[in-house]
């Protein structure tokens, strides 16, 4: 792992000014600390021989009064970096997928997680590991230069055994690397294999196996137990040995001193100030010894995070203007850009698929109502996404004005009546209503506790399949885009339902350039135009004409 | 329910009555040993401070010796000690681990699916497991360093008390006061837990919705919207946040405040007393040294309040009477009802429901009622509106969930007067979560037929449309899935689910929303294949329950449900 990875800094640039907080609140709770060694000596050497004591107490307090100011304000910094770093990739990471193409996307599970846990992981390591990091940087050199100032044999001893402490907390690593790595594998099996028993209890269950795992859950957390004991001991062995040494570091110090001071070479100040600075010089560098672990996930998920940055950033520049808040797509005056949908030997091929879903597709539309007809499993779905440059074609080339697609599980986020409505586009609730009555939804609507402010649950919870894709239709004739394109629009609505959703369609398609999928014979009977799809068929000689694009 | 789990009930409740803190033995043993190791490094400090002033004096080196030995031997007693305390107090929490994960296992058993909650058990169960290890985690970060901090500041105050009952009396002060800051910082902690655990639940809601919708979203140009949506819980993240910090923050102040009180106190005394120097010295530094002693109490109170929230999650999951009424699952019985169908498979048992109701919990009904006959062979859909008890008939169905009112009859007979295991072994449950075990393809077939010979393995992979994938992998049944290892897709998921339903030859096939998650041409091919593979074996009863209206047309009957007290569309 990078132990500072500069990375972050460039991906969220908010979280500068929280760290350059942290690293100065470091290094001032140094000097502070430094402070207080010189002032409680003071304090000593006051007590013990009897001078005055008043200016020295209260230096001591006002050091110690700034030391629980800098420690709580610490916290405070702390807990908003962690924030500012976990959220600033999430957002930075969610913002970047939604300009891929869907085929860039990384799988679904995948993407869940960097985003969810990944994301979060990164707060220990910004708010915690880091600023250890700047702390083990500065305070240990500050102690030094103060340790010169005061009594320099002391700086001496402190400065040549400083560099031992990353020095064995290295070659301890490095000895056991080895066998630490096998350890923590063996280890991650056994932990995993109680969430995996717990996970699968429903399974379990549904197949009476459960009981019997109770022996094997207390089996093989048994053997957890000593595997783990096993691994630790190396841990705190490592650690151990480090304090260890950083103990015995400032006994040397602690025997020189003492040795001038019996020999009286030296006077009691210094002496105490010596004793009491070197500690401070070793603590620092332990602790990074101990965010080290719990930063290492952080780092790890970082990595994966900007990895998945990066890679987004070359595919998502064709994209970036269809991101565009729709331009309020002006209906009064349509550009030329916006009266055509054209498609030039169009190809698309899944990703890991052998061979093309839809190849060489030449179509064109204008305004008027043209549906895609074809077998399932043809590239219908496909074909619009392209349009609508969701997906990028492996081959040929697509221009379309923007687009709004009704697909075939239309998303109804959870929230009011009126949330889903305007989920792309703020309208009145004159508008909303007007929609709801094409579509005759408003009678349901108005029977609704609170009307357009009723909540729905995810996915249009208490509605049935017909309702919510009716309330789509609503939606899409709210949209303002002109492009307008409709999988499978009336699938799940009975006849006289279906009959309103062609009529909306028909009057639709009278501004603007509607393309619907469908397999409804009514709705083609419609249509200004027809797309056919076909299988394509093995050899090239006898392949059919893929597509009867246009105008009729 | 029955004494046998009744018994394992009580007996996860009673463990959930003592605090989280509560030590074993070996817990307390470990915080005896940090109490030596927290002593040593007060005594180091303190004893330091005193030979360095008696040195100033310059008497004769030898006077000095036993001092110097005694530094010496408190700078190498802390870290020996302290490694010690770790070893003990984390083996001794192991062992509870693995105690309490076994009792939470079987307490598990009886709950599952049905109180479980309705949807995402997974996520539930991950909770559980989660929870469970920071409710051990508290013994080594809670109880370990609090008995620490008390011991080696018991000995610390009772030493000095012996050279100074004043300078004892303010250190018992210092005492009193972290306890009550570290109550405080308990307090403020505790309190402001759950808005922050609220607001990173609802992060995680909204990144999940936009992955996993983020083709549909942009589809409806909603994608800007989703993102106001993140950036709203971002915010409210970091308000619940910031707000947790001032509370560690006035906390962390207020030890050190605490320590400097302590401190000026001593000097004055020490000041005025006739004790010897580098007795003077001696009992100057022990409060500053006892600063050490209190800093893990920070963290202790931090892991305490989210221990406590965990722990009180657990009790809440844990605490629930069973769903299901009858005898329990004694494992060994295989079924023995009904007559025998074709290929030795059980026929399917005639299932009537009359006039059932049901809920999850004692609310209003979340079913019903509902009548629904199954001759054995019947392919039903059950469709309807979320919230119009689908996926609770199905419960009901399978013996997961007793109906509240009305009564469902096999072959005639009330299954309630039916043994739970017998009927339960009729039904294969195909769910929205099908969980893959981190063993190999042929382990997670075997769960559901345990006496299932390769063949038959191979037959039920082919039907659920896995042929493909077993002649991929190398190690073919042996290949090892989930985990870290070959990854399935969702599709995948859902046909090895599929597939384990098919082995287990059982002749009641229940799917709840078996493709939700899938993407639209994956759940169709998932269900063609399934409902194809069934075609002409008729023995096998279907019942599938969807919100989605794809792929009903394989099914020989539709069944719509509304939702109770509605009067549908």
């Amino acid at each position: 792992m990078r132990p500072f990875d500069l990375r972050l800094l460039r991906a969220a640039p908010v979280l500068r000014p929280a760290l350059a907080g942290l690293a100065t609140l470091g290094v001032l709770s140094g000097i502070a600390t430094v402070a207080t060694a010189f002032a409680l000596s003071a304090v000593v050497v006051a007590v013990v021989t009897g001078t005055a004591l008043a200016g020295p107490v209260l230096w001591l307090g006002v050091l110690f009064a700034l030391r629980a100011a800098l420690a709580a304000t610490t916290e405070v910094v702390m807990a908003r970096a962690g924030v500012v770093a976990s959220t600033a990739m999430r957002s930075a990471l969610l913002r970047r997928l939604g300009t891929l193409p869907a085929e860039r996307r990384p799988e679904r599970g995948a993407a869940v997680t960097l985003a969810t846990s990944g994301s979060t992981a990164i707060e220990p390591y910004a708010a915690r590991f880091l600023p250890a990091l700047v702390t083990a940087a500065t305070v240990p050199a500050l102690v030094v230069a103060a340790l010169v100032v005061v009594d320099w044999p002391s700086a001496l001893v402190v400065a040549s055994t400083l560099p031992l402490l990353p020095l064995f907390a290295a070659l301890i690593g490095r000895a056991t690397a080895q066998s630490t790595e096998r350890r923590w594998a063996a280890l991650a099996a056994l932990s995993g294999h109680f969430l995996d028993v717990v996970r699968g209890l429903p399974t379990l269950v549904a197949y009476g196996r459960a009981e019997r795992q109770v022996g094997p859950v207390r089996e093989v957390s048994t053997r957890h137990r000593h595997a783990t004991v096993r691994t630790l001991r190396l841990a705190f062995l490592s650690s151990a040995a480090l304090e260890l040494l950083a103990t015995i570091s400032v006994a040397i110090v602690a025997v020189l001193v003492g040795l001038r001071l019996a020999g009286g070479s030296m006077t009691l100040g210094p002496a105490l100030t010596a004793i009491l600075l070197a500690p401070e010089a070793y603590w620092p560098i332990r602790r990074v010894g101990t965010e080290f672990h719990a930063a290492a996930d952080g780092t790890a998920a970082l990595d994966d995070v900007l990895t998945a940055l990066d890679e987004g950033r070359g595919a998502a520049v064709a994209d970036e203007t269809l991101q565009q808040p729709a331009a309020p797509a002006a209906p009064t005056a349509p550009t030329a850009r916006d009266l055509t949908v054209e498609a030039r030997g169009l190809c698309y091929r899944h990703p890991g698929a052998s061979a093309d879903v839809l190849s060489g597709l030449d179509i064109s539309a204008a305004p008027g109502l043209t549906v895609v007809t074809g077998p399932s499993g043809v590239g219908k779905s496909t074909l619009l996404e392209l349009l609508a440059g969701l997906r990028a074609p492996t081959g040929g080339a697509v221009c379309a004005p923007a687009a709004h697609l009704l697909t075939q599980r239309p998303f109804l986020a959870a929230g009011t009546v009126r949330d889903v409505l305007t989920i792309g586009h703020p309208a009145s609730d004159e508008a909303l209503w007007e929609a709801l009555r094409r579509v005759r939804l408003d009678g349901v609507v108005a029977g609704l506790p609170g009307g357009l402010a009723a909540p729905l649950g995810d996915d249009g919870f208490g509605l049935s399949a017909g309702q919510r894709q009716r309330l789509a239709l609503a939606r899409a004739w709210l949209s303002p885009e002109p492009l307008l394109l409709l999988d499978e629009p009336t699938a799940h609505l009975d006849g006289p339902a279906a009959e309103t959703a062609h009529e909306l369609l028909t009057e639709l398609a009278e501004r603007r350039i509607v393309v619907a999928v469908t397999h409804r014979p009514e709705l083609v009977a419609l249509a200004d135009a027809q797309v056919r799809l076909a299988r394509p068929v093995a050899s090239p000689a006898s392949r059919p004409t893929r597509a009867l694009g246009g105008l009729a | 329910m029955t004494t046998a789990s009744s018994a394992r009930v009580d007996a996860s409740r009673g463990r959930a009555r003592r605090p989280v803190w509560w030590p074993s033995a070996g817990v307390l043993r470990g915080g005896m040993l940090g109490g030596v190791a927290t002593a040593a490094g007060i005594a180091l400090t303190a004893t330091s401070g005193w030979l360095i002033v008696r040195a100033a004096e310059q008497p004769v080196v030898l006077t000095l010796l036993t001092a110097i030995v005694a530094v010496r031997a408190f700078g190498i007693a802390r870290p020996v000690f302290r490694y010690w305390e770790r070893l003990v107090s984390h083996d001794a929490a192991l062992a509870s681990l693995a105690e309490q994960r076994t009792a939470a296992y079987a307490g598990l058993v009886p709950l599952t699916p049905a109180r479980l909650g309705r949807r995402r058990r997974s996520d539930v169960l991950t909770g559980v497991v989660e929870d469970l290890t920071d409710v051990v985690d508290a013994q080594v970060r809670v109880t370990v360093p609090v008995v620490a901090s008390a011991v080696g500041g018991l000995l610390a105050i009772a030493l000095t008390a012996r050279l100074s009952p004043a300078v004892g009396l303010v250190l018992a002060g210092l005492a009193l006061a972290v306890a009550a800051i570290s109550l405080l910082a308990l307090r403020l902690e505790s309190s402001s837990l759950d808005t922050l655990l609220a607001a990173r639940a609802e992060v995680t809601r909204v990144s999940e919705l936009a992955t996993g919708s983020a083709t549909e979203l942009r589809a409806v140009r909603g994608w800007s919207t989703a993102m106001g949506w993140l950036d709203d819980a971002h915010a409210d993240l970091a308000r619940s946040s910031s707000r947790q910090s001032a509370g560690r923050a006035l906390a962390a102040g207020l030890f050190l405040v605490a320590v400097a009180a302590a401190v000026v106190l001593t000097a004055g005394i020490v000041a005025a007393s006739a004790l010897p120097g580098p007795v003077k010295a001696l009992l100057l530094l022990t409060p500053v040294a006892l600063a050490d002693a209190i800093t893990p109490l920070a963290d202790a109170m931090r892991a305490l309040a989210r221990a406590q929230g965990s722990a009180a999650r657990i009790a809440a999951l844990l605490g629930q009477a069973p769903a299901v009424r009858g005898r329990p699952s004694r494992g060994g019985r295989r079924r023995g009802m009904g007559g025998t169908g074709r290929a030795g498979r059980p026929a399917a048992p005639h299932i009537e429901v009359r006039g059932v109701t049901a809920s999850w919990d004692d609310g209003p009904d979340q079913l019903g009622p509902v009548d629904l006959d199954l001759a054995p062979g019947s392919r039903v859909a059950v469709v309807g509106p979320n919230g119009s008890g689908k996926s609770t008939l199905l419960a009901v169905l399978g013996r997961h969930l007793d109906p509240r009112a009305g009564r469902v009859l096999w072959d005639g007979a009330d299954v309630i007067d039916l043994p739970l295991e017998q009927t339960r072994a009729e039904v294969a449950l195909v769910d929205d979560e099908p969980h893959v075990f981190a063993t190999t393809l042929r382990g997670n077939l075997l769960v559901a037929a345990p006496s299932a010979t390769d063949s038959d393995l191979h037959e039920a992979l082919d039907r659920a449309g896995l042929a493909d994938l077993v002649a991929a992998l190398p190690d073919g049944l042996d290949a090892r899935l989930g985990g870290c290892d070959r990854a399935l897709s969702g599709g995948e998921r859902a046909r090895l689910a599929i597939a384990r339903a098919l082995v287990s030859g059982r002749p009641v096939l229940l799917l709840d929303e078996p493709v939700a998650h899938l993407d639209l041409p994956t759940a169709q091919a998932v269900l063609g294949d399934l409902m194809r593979a069934e075609v002409g074996d008729h023995g096998r009863t279907i019942v599938l329950v969807t919100h989605q209206p794809e792929g009903l047309e394989l099914f020989d009957r539709v069944v719509r449900l509304d939702r109770p007290g509605s009067r549908g569309e």
